[in-house]
């Protein structure tokens, strides 16, 4: 019998592919279905709670010349 | 590209219009030649084939038009001609045909048919106050210069008319916060060529208009005729109905047209009325004409012509911008990190968190780049010349190609491999990762089909999809597949009747 599932359609590199896991794995329900390694299939209302996670966790290893200065 | 943001946004609106208001809208000819040069070539294409035959066309038929690869093409453009109302199906859905008085009314249009006063009746009497084209080209840009100018806060400038205010407002453009200030979208609304911006503003005043009771269709046919006028030609008002004669004011306040003084029984399209609908690529742009009437002042004060040209970018990302404008240094600020002002000068850096916050807001990599590509600096200009140069001599006398890609032993391409680059290509390719980095995901909203009985039931399926252009995934050994929203009906009504068999 054919299935259409309704879903939002990630397309992202392994890396990031591994964050969203990982933040799938903190407050699950987020991924259907892992689909291969650039291509996630995911909740449709949780996609912004994605990127902002995803934001975060990006952020972190940013150097930022400006904080230097501030701080002189 | 931002001239592509501005025609969606005019159809989208068209689209949006109630069946019975497409229609009156197709009574006037002018309004269908309008509404024909704003389509794609494909839907061109269709109307054409379509538009000198009494008969309906079988769909069958007209699926052997295209090729079976450009599918997605036609798809499209049947799409947005079904949303205009433009072709209309039979009962069985198998023919299908042109809207009656759309075709009626074009095809006046193109045989000079139509009514005498279909794209506005000129004045035949001679003015007294004969005005020309030069002196509309300024009058133009003079009005819409102040209101970009008012949006960014030059002091100096004459505050616009209340008819202006209330319109930035509605479009989000400007808010009030113990006095006016500009939004996001306003700075957004800066960084596009005129014609967009123009556009973005006469649907919100088509907007404004349903609530003062005036009739949209009456106001859209009068911007598309002003669309089709010709420039330096005075028109009569006589022969405008009351809801266009009362536009006449709001339009002078845009620059759109010129009326000597509120009773003057005759008006001058300006260049920014008559480009409004045309989209042909040879032709002189709005903003390129605007530029140009710029360009004439700018000889007469050195001032001005720095206002025009006056970045330097460095490879260390330094910025320095000779320039005294609000405008220019309100549209860097959006981009730039500020760092000292002086008398004619600004400098500045850009940085990671510049160029992240500028995207936040919606500003594109490629508007940063054409802006400052556009405003760099003459010595700038001829840095990267002597560069270019220097690069096609060295190529041409080692006879190899550093340009790129694998050496080529014919050496006729050289020249056109390298590129002029006027920006660092260091900053230019930062700035393009920065905005890569910041969409690292890409998502679809859609439909997953999956669990299909065999891979002839795939292969049909997913093929039938991709002719379409809406299938964005595909894996053939775990036979599932991904198609957008807007194709899942389709692609599930062809699936109903092949799988039913």
């Amino acid at each position: 019998m054919l299935v259409a599932s309704k879903g939002v359609l990630v397309q992202c590199d392994p890396s990031i592919k591994a964050l969203i896991i990982q933040i799938d794995s903190q407050s699950p329900g987020i991924i259907l279905e892992e689909l291969d390694d650039t291509h996630l299939l995911i909740q449709q209302d949780k996609v912004e709670i994605v990127k902002n996670e995803l934001n975060k966790l990006l952020s972190k290893n940013i150097y930022d010349p400006f904080e230097d200065d501030s701080r002189m | 590209m931002s001239s592509n943001l501005f025609k969606t946004t005019v159809n989208e609106y068209l689209e949006s219009l109630p069946k019975t208001v497409q229609s009156k809208l197709y009574e006037a000819p002018a309004t269908c030649l309008s509404i024909y040069r704003l389509l794609s070539p494909m839907a061109k294409f269709y109307i054409m084939s379509m538009i000198f035959n009494e008969k309906p066309v079988n769909l069958r038929d007209l699926n052997k038009w295209c090729k079976p690869s450009s599918r997605k093409l036609e798809y499209e453009a049947l799409k947005r001609l079904k949303a205009l109302h433009l072709v209309e199906y039979d009962n069985k859905g198998s023919h299908i045909r042109l809207h009656s008085n759309f075709r009626k009314n074009f095809r006046d249009c193109l045989t000079g048919t139509q009514k005498p006063n279909a794209f506005g009746s000129i004045s035949l009497t001679n003015d007294k106050h004969k005005v020309d084209i030069k002196f509309l080209d300024k009058f133009a840009s003079q009005k819409w210069e102040n209101i970009l100018h008012f949006m960014v806060g030059t002091e100096s400038t004459t505050t616009p008319s209340k008819s202006v205010l209330s319109l930035l407002q509605l479009g989000g453009l400007m808010e009030n916060k113990n006095g006016l200030s500009i939004t996001n979208s306003g700075f957004q609304f800066l960084l596009q060529d005129v014609n967009a911006q123009i556009w973005t503003l006469l649907l919100q005043y088509l907007n404004l208009t349903q609530d003062l009771n005036m009739d949209p269709v009456d106001v859209l046919n009068f911007i598309f005729i002003l669309g089709s006028l010709e420039l330096g030609k005075s028109y009569s008002v006589s022969s405008l109905s009351e809801t266009q004669r009362s536009m006449l004011a709001d339009l002078r306040d845009y620059g759109l047209v010129y009326q000597r003084s509120d009773t003057s029984g005759r008006f001058y399209p300006t260049r920014l009325a008559t480009t409004l609908t045309s989209d042909s690529a040879g032709l002189k742009t709005p903003s390129m004409a605007v530029e140009q009437a710029l360009g004439e002042e700018a000889e007469e004060t050195a001032q001005e012509r720095n206002i025009q040209e006056s970045i330097i970018i460095e490879t260390n990302f330094k910025v320095y911008a000779y320039t005294n404008s609000p405008l220019e240094i309100a549209i860097l600020n959006l981009f730039v990190h500020l760092r000292t002002r002086f008398a004619n000068m600004v400098c500045g850096q850009i940085t990671r968190e510049s160029i992240r916050n500028a995207l936040y807001n919606g500003i594109t990599a490629d508007q940063i780049i054409k802006f400052l590509d556009s405003h760099a600096h003459p010595q700038m200009k001829l840095l990267a010349k002597e560069r270019l140069d220097k690069k096609i001599e060295f190529d041409t006398s080692n006879n190899i190609n550093t340009a790129g890609g694998a050496p080529q032993s014919k050496n006729e391409n050289v020249i056109s491999q390298h590129k002029l680059e006027i920006i660092p290509p260091n900053v230019l390719d930062q700035i393009k990762l920065w905005q890569l980095e910041l969409d690292r995901i890409q998502t679809f909203e859609g439909y997953l089909f999956k669990d299909l009985a065999n891979q002839q039931e795939y292969d049909i399926l997913s093929n039938y999809a991709s002719e379409l252009g809406v299938l964005i995934w595909s894996d053939k050994v775990k036979k599932k597949f991904f198609v957008t929203k807007d194709g899942m009906s389709q692609v599930a009504d062809f699936a109903n009747r092949k799988l039913k068999r």
